[in-house]
């Protein structure tokens, strides 16, 4: 045996020394992670714990066919600590406030205020704290970041923040609707969407430094963010495009209070279009009155007019009591008698010397003919027809704060309301309801709900769910309804109401609609009272395209246009048939609408012939 | 126990020691290491992730530049502002509708321009067996 390598007292010393180590290790160990542990622990916890928000994108809406209507992006919220200012970074303000959009004047303003006073104004203590944050903007766009970052002015620094954006601004506005600088949906598609259009926040469990950045390898716990489903629409951009230009076109020629125009496939019930006058821009919502936010198509309620007049000619002839052609009726008699009593019968604005027939009552428009009508069918079969296209009720638009309009029941009407609700007035009814009633009959009878959400995909674009159209109920037969097609082609030819919506060889069936208004006027009494007026007027035109194979419904309804329309009233067939005749014109090249009747001469240009 | 014995057995016992250090030494040393790594990786993932972040600001921020772009109006204006003439066009006139396939009738209409008076002619010599 080896004599050893080191001697005895070496040999103690240096294992004692040891042990002694190894021992206050394990000592402090001990307290470390035994005695001292529950006391640690809270202070690390509080000292070095983060839980950090990872914010979910919300979704983007997007148009029929996947144009960006509302997007979210980045802005960062720049600001500054005056207190860590440097003065040889004063050279580079200018550039700064030039990046920032913002004078000089300004911007010295703001950071060469150091400190401000602590209490109120009323108070006269001199006490004062320090500015230690002092915001210059809140929407600069990451580019400009960069360079803002560039300058290396210390003390200027930003904060990254979502921002909703609708890049086309105004358009489809009321649709659309917006989500405030809070982050809330207030308005819109963002609103009634905003279960899917938000996702889910995630969230990590870690550490951060002394200096509070985090240390990544202490991550624990981790919960990803799920970004918001994308909502694809029923409207389409460049509809909605055509749409507003003919709303601008309107509102500059006839200065009218509020109007609206409102497109749709008849068939399924999807909007294409929506437009509302006066409008706003989405971007800067802040500072659109509430007017102007108003979603005219179903929160506001007119009476429709000459519009209605569909309902009684449809119930007559759904019912068999009449036929286009039979029985004829006298529209000239003012008084007639109904159910034992003589019933005063409602102006015309024009005198027919001969009995007309429904179609003639339809093409003609005549107030007396429909209240005829109304009278054969009876208040209650009546009042049903007015329920089953859809009148008095909501029709489940999803925007908008919808109202159902005024119909009182039958128990409620006095003796001259069976002759003038079939003409359209003692009753009230939004845009939107006055639109699906038209599209009852461009439906075959299906009086459909008015949808403008088309699909929601998930954050890679694929199909979650996809929107059909639904039916709320049937109104008339398929059989009724082609005939009322028929006959309100017959409304846009020579001798009609609404020849000038008439687009030749597209067979164009609607009704026009002068409605006059009900305004307050001071009686004999002194007292306060409303009546028609003779110098203001709703305006509308409500109708579809090819009558015999419906594919698009148009409805243009302008309120207050007597000031600048035709001899100073505003006729539906003078103001808004036109627009509806132009919109109906570009949306035949754009959705490739085909003519129903042939058109020879394409057939002689085929064959080389000369024209 | 004699003094021979006594000394191997302490050194014996300082060779286990040291031993038993340099193996726990490499323990906690491989343990930093691997701590040091994983800080590492987690660093990078960590610049990755904001990197990632900041591809999606940019992509996001672009997103809406061509959205924007792309709007009616702002297509309308471009169209103005730089000539280029675009415009819709009229149904009426300039769209003209068939009935029928047009190949045929462009077929049809190409052999009578052929066979019509006039047209030159070039005939041609096919020789049997011949494969050029």
């Amino acid at each position: 045996m080896s004599k050893g390598f080191a001697s005895n007292y070496r040999i103690v010393v240096l294992a004692v020394g040891i042990f002694l180590c190894f021992g206050g290790v394990g000592v402090r160990l001990l307290f470390l992670h035994v005695i001292d542990r529950d006391q640690l622990v809270r202070y690390i916890d509080k000292a070095r714990r983060q839980v950090t928000e990872d914010k979910a994108r919300r979704g983007d809406i997007l148009d029929a066919r996947g144009n960006v209507l509302a997007t979210s992006h980045t802005l960062v919220v720049v600001g500054a600590d005056p207190l860590v200012l440097r003065k040889e970074d004063e050279s580079k303000w200018p550039e700064l406030a030039s990046l920032l959009d913002m004078p000089l004047a300004e911007l010295k303003k703001n950071l060469e205020a150091k400190t401000r006073p602590t209490k109120a104004e009323d108070d006269t203590s001199d006490e004062v704290q320090d500015i230690r944050w002092v915001k210059l903007s809140e929407d600069v766009t990451e580019k400009t970041y960069e360079k803002i970052t560039a300058l290396g002015v210390k003390g200027v620094y930003g904060e990254r923040t979502y921002r909703r954006a609708y890049p086309h601004n105004q358009l489809a506005a009321h649709v659309i609707g917006y989500v405030n600088k809070e982050g809330s949906p207030a308005a819109g598609i963002e609103n009634y969407a905003d279960f899917y259009l938000r996702g889910q926040d995630g969230w990590r469990e870690s550490e951060k430094d002394g200096r509070q950045r985090e240390m990544a390898q202490f991550r624990t716990r981790e919960v990803p963010a799920t970004d918001g489903y994308s909502v694809v629409l029923s409207i389409d951009s460049a509809i909605q495009h055509i749409v507003e230009r003919e709303m601008d076109a309107i509102a500059k020629k006839f200065l009218p209070v509020k109007a609206t125009i409102i497109v749709s496939d008849p068939k399924t019930g999807f909007i294409l279009a929506l437009a509302n006058y006066p409008t706003f821009n989405l971007n800067e919502f802040n500072k659109a009155d509430m007017a102007s936010q108003r979603n005219i198509a179903v929160a506001d309620m007119y009476e429709p007019g000459s519009t209605f007049k569909i309902v009684a000619s449809s119930g007559a002839l759904n019912e068999g009591l009449v036929s286009p052609e039979s029985p004829r009726f006298d529209c000239s008699i003012d008084k007639i008698d109904y159910k034992g009593k003589t019933r005063g019968l409602p102006r015309e604005d024009h005198h027919f010397t001969t009995p007309l027939n429904t179609a003639e009552i339809i093409s003609h428009s005549s107030n007396r003919g429909a209240a005829q009508l109304a009278m054969l069918l009876g208040e209650d079969r009546f009042f049903g027809y007015a329920r089953a296209f859809g009148f008095g009720q909501l029709t489940g638009f999803p925007v908008g704060g919808e109202i159902d309009g005024q119909m009182a029941a039958p128990a409620k009407w006095d003796g001259l309301t069976i002759t003038r609700m079939p003409m359209g007035q003692s009753v009230a009814a939004t845009p939107i309801q006055m639109h699906m009633a038209m599209g009852v009959i461009a439906s075959g009878g299906l009086l459909m709900r008015p949808q403008v959400i088309r699909e929601v995909r998930d954050a890679k674009g694929e199909r979650v769910y996809r929107f059909d159209g639904v039916a709320r109920s049937r109104a008339i037969t398929e059989r009724t309804a082609e005939t009322m097609a028929f006959l309100l082609s017959r409304v846009t030819l020579t001798g009609g109401t609404g020849v000038e919506a008439a687009i030749p060889n597209f067979q164009v069936a609607g009704k026009t609609g002068t409605t006059q208004k009900l305004v307050p006027v001071i009686d004999s009494r002194g007292r306060s009272v409303l009546r028609y007026s003779d110098r203001d007027h709703v305006a509308s035109f409500v109708g579809f395209f090819p009558a015999s194979r419906p594919q698009i419904a148009i409805s243009v309804i302008v309120d207050g246009a007597d000031a600048h329309a035709p001899n100073g009233i505003a006729y539906g067939g003078a103001v808004a048939a036109p627009s509806f005749k132009r919109i109906g014109e570009q949306l035949i090249q754009y959705l490739d609408i085909k003519p129903v009747m042939e058109i020879n001469r394409s057939l002689l240009v085929m064959g080389g012939a000369k024209l | 126990m004699n003094k021979t014995d006594h000394h191997a057995f302490v050194s014996q016992l300082l060779v286990y020691a040291l031993v038993m250090i340099s193996f726990t030494g490499s323990i906690g040393l491989g343990t930093v290491w691997l701590r040091n790594q994983i800080a590492q990786t987690a660093n990078s993932i960590k610049v990755l992730e904001t990197r990632t972040a900041e591809a999606e600001r940019h992509l996001a921020e672009t997103t809406t530049l061509i959205a924007a772009e792309q709007s009616p109006d702002i297509l309308i204006r471009r169209n103005d502002e730089w000539h280029l003439g675009l415009i819709a066009p009229d149904f009426r006139t300039q769209i003209v509708r068939i009935n029928e396939n047009p190949v045929d009738r462009l077929v049809a209409k190409s052999r009578r321009d052929v066979f019509a008076s006039g047209a030159k002619v070039r005939l041609v010599k096919f020789v049997m067996g011949d494969s050029q």
